[in-house]
């Protein structure tokens, strides 16, 4: 026999608990987007003749610090937080990751434009994990007027609300992981990390020719639009799309293989030439120590102080 | 086919850069590209590439970089052969301008991409990065030195190409279409930068006026092989071969007088008052803000009458590409745009493309098919049109086109004149009520133009033509909208437009170097020896027996001689005038004794 918690509650109360919630936050969500959209719009043309990380508003720990040390231990942090299984540490290392933020200076509008993007996913886990996670002895469970068969768990809600503290934390870490330096920097860290250099060079070309090959497919699809074309669930859609990708893909086989040529003719032969030169300091290494104690540390909090 | 020949009158350089000897190629495919090809390259020479589309320039231009290898013959740089180890040093002195910049701008910010080429010729990071930003300086992008290459304008892109290419301080440049799709102004830059540069200098293009003045040397590729080696004077001088290998541009050196007369400067006001009855396009107040908040267009205010031929000219970034899109319906703009008197409201703005049909620049951006045929029907299926209807409608466009019997054929193996005009036809086919060109020019070798051109001017449909290419715009279209900044600044008729040199300053539309290369171009080709019988006043010394003095003695007296005389006209009848008088030299009257 199980020992559940029933807590009874008129039918109406249904649509507090789910609707009006799920309301107010796609409409913080919508309203948050147009805010951090528009923070993100620079008001004025700024200084290219400097690179953005050397400005002195960026100028931080976390920019100095070394970026194989940063990769190593924002991933090792991240993992812990992954490992995490109850709300109150989670809580926690969503504070830590909005401290490291707050030490690397990054920009505020662009963490909360990357939570913003995990917001449906957190949003769904949050609305279907009450309903759906299976019934265990001593869960406290809402049953809305008589349907017994739809049971609002409040453990389902708890795993939930942990599930998406664990990913706010992690992706208010980003910013400090991405933005703390050049891209081909942060590549150039993983590939003295043992990652293929190949597998760097890979994506920083993906990331150059990925607003390439947007901007043609959106000149395709216009190309298509002013001759008519509007997607309907028929066979000539489909075929219309086929072409459309594969004229896509033949157009960016050609281009790739003219890169290569343009890459080669400037004295490319396999390698890219080194970003930065990396030297490791103790300093480096010390706060590397300090931030991957405060991960054991949250894992100790998790594993033992909230078990007990 | 006229002979061949390598005839070269050019000057004299020492120091022999490049040297190809029976050299062959041939495509994964065995189809022949290159074709017993011999060729020297002195240091310091400027040549222009030129020949028809497909005729093999850019293969032959990769084989000079050793971006391709031989099928058999060699090539040499420097005296040795391009390969191995050579190769590989060689081309850290050989720059090659790629036509799409984007092709060449592959690094994160344009320093590293300007620095690209100096780190592997051995230069620490710092050094790089000093002949970097040096070069960036060069190309007047010095300010923009960190910023993503994505985010540059299209002669940005170009001039941060060129600036990775100077920065590694090559001894010769390769350039492929330099100033394909740059708007004059921007063309003007390029041109000074390539004249200071110094060293060697080979060009592929297919503006022979561009070519006239950077190159002074010409090779005339046709079918994989050199027809002609010669002086650019030469090149430009020779209509008929011009015209044998598709490179005729003379059409665009005729003066036409035929436009019609100014009437007024501004017509704005005017025009809006006339054309009530017949208006197809107006726009009242229209304003259009990108996404960022950026204002593109704003005070947007003119109007399009039925069966009017418009151009619509203006700066890289002018805000025309937005119009249009806002006129064909795929952005929303705030203001009242009606098109045939009607408010264009959203339901309506979907149904534009039933109306109004647009060629490309870039055509391959609106051919997607597997065959010719399939591509001009797409627009005719979601026109509704029946089998029959359609088989009609393709079978007239493509004569319209002069592409009769090209229905099987793959859009993507056509050549770039011949998909230009494929995409022609899939709008004409549609049968819109108005037809926009955007750039119709772009990469179209003189044949092609003169193609396009005439079968444009035969087309009675109203005309919305955006260009930098001021002969087109001069050809086709009777009014001008001149944008600068997203605004309408001039509403004028061509006439007016063409005469407004301030105009052209402001919208960098001013094509001095052309007008004056065009000039020189124009009296070459009609430089040419006469033989006839004239009559002529010359002076020549006096003998008297043993008496040699120099009283000069004037005379007339009839006789056949050659000269060259110029004069202006395209093919037209003109007087040799034997009654004029000449300066010339008179070699057999020398020896006469006149006593």
């Amino acid at each position: 026999m199980l020992d559940i918690t029933n807590i009874k509650l008129p039918l109406w109360q249904l649509p507090v608990f789910v609707l009006i919630p799920l309301a107010v936050f796609a409409l913080a969500v919508f309203f948050l987007k147009r805010f951090a959209y528009k923070r993100s719009i620079p008001t004025e043309e700024r200084d290219w003749s400097v690179p953005p990380i050397a400005d002195a508003i960026y100028d931080s720990v976390i920019n100095r610090w070394d970026v194989r040390c940063k990769i190593v231990t924002i991933l090792a942090f991240s993992f812990a937080i992954a490992s995490l299984k109850h709300l109150t540490p989670a809580l926690f290392a969503i504070g830590i990751s909005s401290l490291v933020l707050l030490i690397s200076r990054t920009s505020f509008t662009k963490a909360l434009l990357r939570l913003l993007a995990i917001a449906g996913f957190i949003s769904m886990f949050l609305i279907v994990m009450p309903f759906s996670v299976p019934v265990h002895s001593n869960d406290t469970v809402i049953i809305f007027g008589k349907m017994n068969w739809l049971v609002f768990n409040l453990r389902g809600l708890l795993l939930a609300a942990t599930i998406a503290a664990k990913a706010v934390a992690i992706t208010l870490l980003m910013e400090p992981l991405l933005s703390t330096a050049p891209l081909p920097v942060t590549l150039h860290g993983l590939s003295k990390l043992g990652v293929p250099e190949m597998a760097g060079q890979m994506v920083l070309l993906s990331y150059r020719y990925l607003h390439v090959f947007r901007h043609e497919a959106r000149r395709m699809s216009s190309g298509m639009q002013v001759r008519g074309f509007r997607k309907h669930t028929n066979i000539q859609t489909l075929r219309a799309v086929a072409n459309f990708l594969g004229m896509l893909l033949v157009r960016s086989f050609e281009r790739t293989e003219r890169v290569f040529d343009a890459m080669r003719a400037r004295g490319y032969k396999g390698r890219f030439p080194e970003p930065a030169e990396l030297h490791l300091k103790t300093s480096d290494l010390l706060i590397t120590a300090l931030w991957l104690a405060a991960g054991s540390a949250l894992i100790i909090f998790d594993r033992i102080i909230c078990q007990g | 086919m006229h002979e061949p020949h390598q005839h070269i009158t050019r000057p004299v350089y020492d120091t022999q850069l490049f040297g190809a000897r029976r050299l062959y190629y041939r495509y994964p495919d065995k189809t022949l590209a290159l074709s017993d090809i011999n060729i020297d390259i002195a240091e310091g020479e400027r040549i222009a590439l030129v020949g028809q589309n497909g005729s093999g320039k850019t293969t032959l231009v990769k084989q000079l970089c050793g971006l391709l290898s031989p099928s058999s013959g060699e090539v040499f740089y420097k005296e040795k052969p391009l390969e191995g180890e050579h190769l590989e040093k060689s081309r850290l002195k050989i720059g090659m301008l790629f036509q799409d910049p984007d092709d060449q701008l592959f690094g994160h910010t344009l320093l590293e991409d300007t620095a690209f080429g100096p780190r592997n010729q051995g230069l620490s990071r710092q050094d790089a990065d000093h002949a970097a930003l040096d070069a960036l300086k060069r190309v007047s992008l010095i300010d923009k030195a960190y910023k993503a290459p994505h985010n540059l304008s299209f002669g940005q892109k170009k001039r941060a190409a060129l600036a990775g290419l100077l920065a590694m301080q090559p001894d010769v440049l390769f350039l492929d279409e330099p100033t394909a799709n740059l708007d004059p102004r921007q063309e003007q830059v390029f041109l000074d930068l390539l004249k200071d540069y110094s060293g060697t200098l080979i060009c592929i293009s297919h503006d022979l006026i561009f070519l006239y003045e950077l190159c002074n040397r010409a090779v005339v590729l046709d079918k994989g092989r050199i027809h002609h080696d010669y002086t650019m004077s030469e090149l430009v001088s020779q209509k008929q071969s011009l015209r044998m290998h598709g490179l005729d541009f003379s059409f665009r050196l005729v003066i036409n007088d035929s436009i019609p007369e100014k009437t007024n400067t501004t017509l704005k006001s005017s025009s809006l008052e006339i054309i009530n009855n017949n208006q197809l396009v107006a726009f009242r107040d229209y304003q259009y803000r990108y996404p960022d908040g950026t204002l593109a267009l704003s005070n947007i205010d003119f109007t399009i009458c039925e069966n009017e031929k418009i151009s619509i000219v203006g700066e890289n970034g002018a805000g025309k590409t937005t119009l249009l899109s806002c006129l064909l319906g795929l952005l929303e703009g705030n203001g009242d745009f009606y098109f045939a008197g009607t408010l264009v409201k959203p339901r309506q703005r979907k149904a534009l493309w039933q109306q109004i049909g647009m060629v490309f620049q870039d055509c391959a951006d609106q051919l997607f098919c597997p065959s010719v045929k399939e591509e001009i029907e797409f627009g005719l299926v979601e026109l509704g049109c029946s089998r029959t209807e359609s088989e009609k409608r393709i079978k007239e466009v493509l004569a319209l086109v002069h592409m009769e019997g090209y229905e099987e054929r793959v859009p993507l193996h056509l050549s770039g004149g011949e998909r230009k005009r494929l995409a022609l036809a899939c709008v004409l086919a549609m049968n819109p009520k108005l037809l926009i060109l955007d750039e119709p020019t772009a990469g179209l070798d003189p044949q092609g133009e003169e193609l396009l051109l005439s079968i444009l001017s035969n087309l009675d449909a109203t005309l919305l033509l955006v260009s930098h290419d001021i002969f087109f715009i001069r050809e086709l279209t009777k009014r001008t909208i001149v944008m600068h900044k997203g605004r309408i600044i001039e509403d004028m008729p061509i006439k007016a437009f063409l005469e407004d040199e301030r105009l052209g300053s402001l919208n960098g539309l001013s094509y001095s170097y052309r007008d004056k290369s065009s000039s020189t171009i124009r009296r070459l080709q009609h430089e040419h020896e006469h033989r006839h019988i004239h009559k002529h006043l010359h002076i020549q010394p006096q003998i008297h027996a043993d008496t040699a003095h120099f009283d000069l003695y004037e005379h007339t007296h009839d006789h056949s001689h050659h000269f060259t005389h110029s004069h202006p006209g395209e093919e037209k009848e003109h007087d040799h005038a034997p009654h004029r008088y000449h300066d010339h030299n008179h070699p057999e009257h020398d020896g006469e004794n006149n006593s």
